[in-house]
């Protein structure tokens, strides 16, 4: 007999957590993929999306297996994912540095982690609450360690809520890829499930650890930390919580009519949140931009690619100046880091860590994971492993013409942030 | 209870047809023996004799020869054959690679450091690769928590209604034509029974003999082979005997950490076989010899080396003893003297009898125990793929090559132990590497718990056309080479 002993469920809390696990569908053999310098620099961030599906006669008929059915030949093009985080024994440099040895990926066929779990609340009132900390319930928050060896890479999380409506949860290790290359994998994996032949994956040319020399300090866009050992995560001084929220078009339109010259999207909204929290903190004059340049990229599947930059608001402090000045200076003044960022050899905190962090997920198709024709009604993308200082995530909205951000920030910021977005 | 009369049917009317002309044909024959004689030119001395016999003498020096020989044919034993037979094809996402596997045991309270250690030098000289498969039920973490009744009946309708299924479209023969019903599975006896599970999916007849053979162990697969073929005997012609051996993993994974107790957790794995047996050779495959059983469980130490008990804590699992091997060796014996006179030819039997007779009169260090070259008598060996020890000691005792084994490596390399069913995905191999011809002898030997050593001798008659099967994706990535210790 099964029951579910001693589980004490909170009314409209998310239960029932079954996990299982999926591996290739074929054997990968003795293959080990490395790690470039550019993904080490992320290992001690997790990203975390959720995609929302409405309840319907489509819903319905997404079982686990239906789910899980697709993985196996999914992870036979993304293998990498599958693997787990071991150690080069043979990394002489380390040894000598005083430093653990230079961390790869041994691509065993381990596996990702799968997890059930129910939710007794209907999905629209759910969405409708916009509570913070709404992910963390919906994406199994687990980071890589203390088991460093034993750690999944991917955690998929379904969650099944009473109307019928599903929640598809993310939580990936950000040394593995991008958010692009994130969207990009789950993307191949509905394709896989509709039926249809996915492009294939591009895994080589091999990720190559850079030589390029190295500065004494860590550039001004990160905060170092550590050194980190096999609990990958630094655990942040103050709780910190993801609130998603959108902004809807005519906002938009009024911030584009403030700003005398065309300006992008992300800038108008990154610069709205470095104002917000300005206001809110005080200070903020200089903020990290992590940004997805699609144009620049490699075309390898799994890659961490995008610029990582600092800007600095001349003069007057970002609570008092115009959105449209930092907006601009968002647009052009960004110092670009990246090369630095990946070369630096210590452990660093990119989002969150120097600066309030400020991601750009324009170009990210995160509406494209289409279930049986089905789209996500709603979709947002979070961060785990964010330092004290935040991150915030413009992405984009189900229609396209508006935006969703979460704002990763201290619990007790979040109310000033509600409060002040509504005043907005 | 009797059964209600067979109907008469074709068959009964044949048989009387044919019982009338046999009657009619006796003293037909005499009469014509008495008329040629008188035929036959008088100096001939057979003329002399038949013309001096008295007509009831002539009747009787007809009948008595016939009578005879019609005697000996009717009690000769039918003989069986098997018309084909289907494997389950483990699908992809069942599989369980070594990574995985110890990860899961990681996340079991009861194992600690030192029993994963234990399991994991266990399972990189197990002789096991990395497609093995596992039921649904054991890839949750932990492995034991979701395995219900209803999660080993689902496992049931994976593996065993998946290899029904294609012996059905193999054969083309449709479940209402099945007479006899034999399922063998040591360790699922759900209510109600394992054949009824069957009888219900297929819509088997009223009137099947069916018979579920629990307990038996992973010899089983043999000993449901023998007892469909002594229902085949006595059944009426043409008719259908379903084999299907098989072993459902889900009920019973150890939950404890005792060493010689977690060794089936590692070995074991998903697998199943369906065999269409039947006492008329048309469309048959294969012709069934002979089936010879081994008991040894008369001594204690034989009786107690595969043993279900609970350890320490109360947790059930089976037991393995250290002994296992040197039992199975003179199990092995005991099965070879019994089927060596059946099956080796003469010469062979006389050096062995030579040998014997030798040790015995001039003491036993003189003369070494000759092994009889059992590759005079069969082409082809199916070893129960119970373990790499298993085979290993085999080969030595039979003095077979690599070759010879390869068959039995090699299903133990893609499927894991799978119990009474390994030898039939041993036969699979040799089949889908295109080896069997007709006339080739098969022996299978399978061992199991008791300790029993069961041996089934085959003839093929047809060899299968392709390569489908469960082999059909992989044959051509073997033989592999099978590495001492697995690096994974």
């Amino acid at each position: 007999m099964v029951y579910e002993q001693g589980e004490e469920v909170l009314p409209g809390a998310v239960h029932g957590h079954r996990l299982s696990t999926v591996v290739p569908s074929s054997v990968t053999g003795e293959v080990d993929y490395p790690l470039s310098d550019a993904d080490l620099a992320f290992k001690l961030h997790y990203l975390r999306g959720v995609y929302y599906y409405p309840p319907g006669d489509v819903t319905r008929g997404i079982t686990t297996k239906v789910i899980k059915d697709p993985m196996f030949p999914w992870l036979d093009d993304y293998f990498p994912v599958a693997g787990r985080v071991r150690r080069d024994a043979a990394d002489v440099a380390a040894g000598e540095g005083g430093h653990p040895p230079r961390p790869y990926i041994k691509c065993n066929d381990c596996g990702v982690r799968i997890v059930e779990a129910k939710c007794d609340r209907d999905m629209a009132e759910w969405l409708r609450d916009e509570a913070p900390g709404r992910l963390s319930q919906l994406c199994y928050d687990k980071v890589l360690g203390p088991e460093l060896f034993f750690s999944p890479l991917l955690y998929v999380q379904i969650t099944n809520f009473k109307c019928g409506g599903l929640a598809l949860g993310f939580s990936w290790a950000h040394l593995i890829g991008d958010v692009a290359s994130a969207a990009t994998c789950f993307n191949k994996w509905a394709q896989i499930l509709s039926g249809k032949k996915p492009e294939p994956t591009v895994l080589t040319p091999e990720n190559m650890p850079g030589h390029s020399p190295a500065g004494a300090t860590a550039p001004r866009s990160v905060k170092q930390v550590g050194p980190i050992e096999d609990h990958w995560i630094v655990p942040a001084g103050r709780d910190m919580a993801c609130y998603s929220f959108h902004v809807t078009e005519p906002t938009l339109k009024k911030l584009q009519q403030q700003a005398a010259v065309a300006t992008g999207t992300f800038e108008l909204v990154a610069a709205l949140m470095w104002q917000t929290v300005a206001k809110i903190r005080g200070g903020v004059e200089t903020v990290t931009v992590v940004k997805n340049d699609a144009a620049a990229r490699s075309g390898r599947a799994l890659a961490n690619e995008m610029k990582v930059g600092y800007v600095e608001a001349s003069g007057s402090s970002p609570a008092k100046a115009d959105v449209a000045e930092l907006a601009a200076l968002l647009a052009k003044g960004v110092v670009d880091e990246t090369a630095a960022v990946a070369a630096f050899p210590g452990d660093v905190l990119v989002y969150g860590g120097a600066h309030l962090t400020l991601v750009d997920m324009e170009q990210v198709d995160v509406y494209g994971l289409e279930i049986k024709g089905q789209r996500p009604v709603h979709v947002e993308y979070g961060m785990d492993g964010v330092g004290e200082e935040g991150a915030v995530l413009v992405q984009p909205d189900a229609d396209g013409r508006g935006r969703t951000v979460t704002a990763v920030l201290p619990r007790d910021e979040i109310g000033s942030l509600r409060a002040a977005l509504q005043d907005a | 209870m009797s059964s209600p009369p067979p109907p008469l049917g074709n068959n009964g009317l044949l048989k009387n047809v044919h019982r009338f002309v046999a009657a009619v044909a006796v003293p037909l024959a005499a009469a014509a023996l008495a008329a040629a004689a008188r035929l036959l030119p008088p100096e001939a001395a057979a003329a002399g004799w038949l013309r001096d016999a008295r007509p009831v003498h002539l009747f009787l020096a007809v009948f008595l020869p016939a009578a005879a020989a019609t005697v000996y044919l009717l009690l000769r034993p039918r003989a069986v054959y098997l018309v084909d037979y289907a494997c389950f094809r483990t699908a992809p996402n069942c599989r369980v690679p070594f990574s995985t596997f110890l990860e899961h045991a990681k996340q079991v309270p009861a194992l600690n450091e030192r029993s994963i250690r234990f399991m994991t030098k266990l399972l990189e000289r197990s002789g096991l690769g990395e497609e093995t498969c596992l039921p649904p039920a054991h890839h949750y973490i932990p492995t034991y928590k979701y395995c219900t009744l209803d999660a080993a009946r689902g496992e049931v309708d994976l593996v065993v209604f998946g290899a029904l299924d294609d012996l059905f479209a193999k054969t083309g023969v449709s479940p209402s034509a099945i007479d006899i019903l034999v399922v063998n599975c040591s360790l699922f006896c759900p209510t109600p029974s394992f054949v009824d599970m069957i009888i219900n999916r297929y819509k088997l007849r009223s009137d099947v003999r069916s018979v579920h053979l629990a307990g038996m162990g992973c010899s089983a697969g043999i000993v449901s082979v023998g007892l469909a073929r002594s229902l085949l005997q006595v059944a009426p012609e043409n008719s259908h005997a379903l084999v299907v051996s098989t072993e459902t993993i889900t009920p019973n994974y150890y939950v404890g950490s005792e060493r010689a107790m977690l060794l089936p957790n590692c070995l074991f794995r998903i697998g199943g076989a369906a065999a269409l047996l039947s006492n008329s050779p048309a469309k048959a495959r294969f012709r069934l010899r002979h089936v010879v059983r081994t008991l040894t469980g008369a001594q204690d130490s034989a009786y107690a080396c595969v043993f279900q008990e609970e350890d320490d804590m109360g947790n059930v699992g089976i037991n393995l003893s250290k002994d296992l091997m040197t039992i199975a060796g003179n199990a092995l014996k005991a099965n070879i003297t019994a089927i060596g006179p059946l099956v080796l030819p003469a010469s062979e039997q006389l050096m062995f009898a030579a040998a014997f007779i030798a040790r015995k009169v001039f003491g036993g260090g003189r003369f070494r125990p000759y092994i009889p070259d059992f590759r005079t008598a069969f082409e082809h060996f199916c070893i129960h793929a119970g373990g790499r020890a298993v085979i290993d000691e085999l080969q030595r005792s039979l003095g077979l090559s690599d070759e010879q084994v390869e068959a039995s490596r090699m299903a133990l390399h893609r499927f894991g132990n799978t119990s009474s069913s390994s030898l039939w995905y041993e036969l699979a191999y040799i089949e889908a590497k295109g080896r069997m011809r007709r006339g080739d002898r098969v022996w299978m030997i399978g061992f199991g718990s008791g300790f029993k050593c069961n041996s089934a001798a085959w003839e093929c008659i047809q060899p299968a056309a392709n390569a489908e099967g469960p082999w059909a994706t992989c044959i051509h990535r073997y033989p592999v080479d099978i590495p001492d210790v697995l690096k994974h």
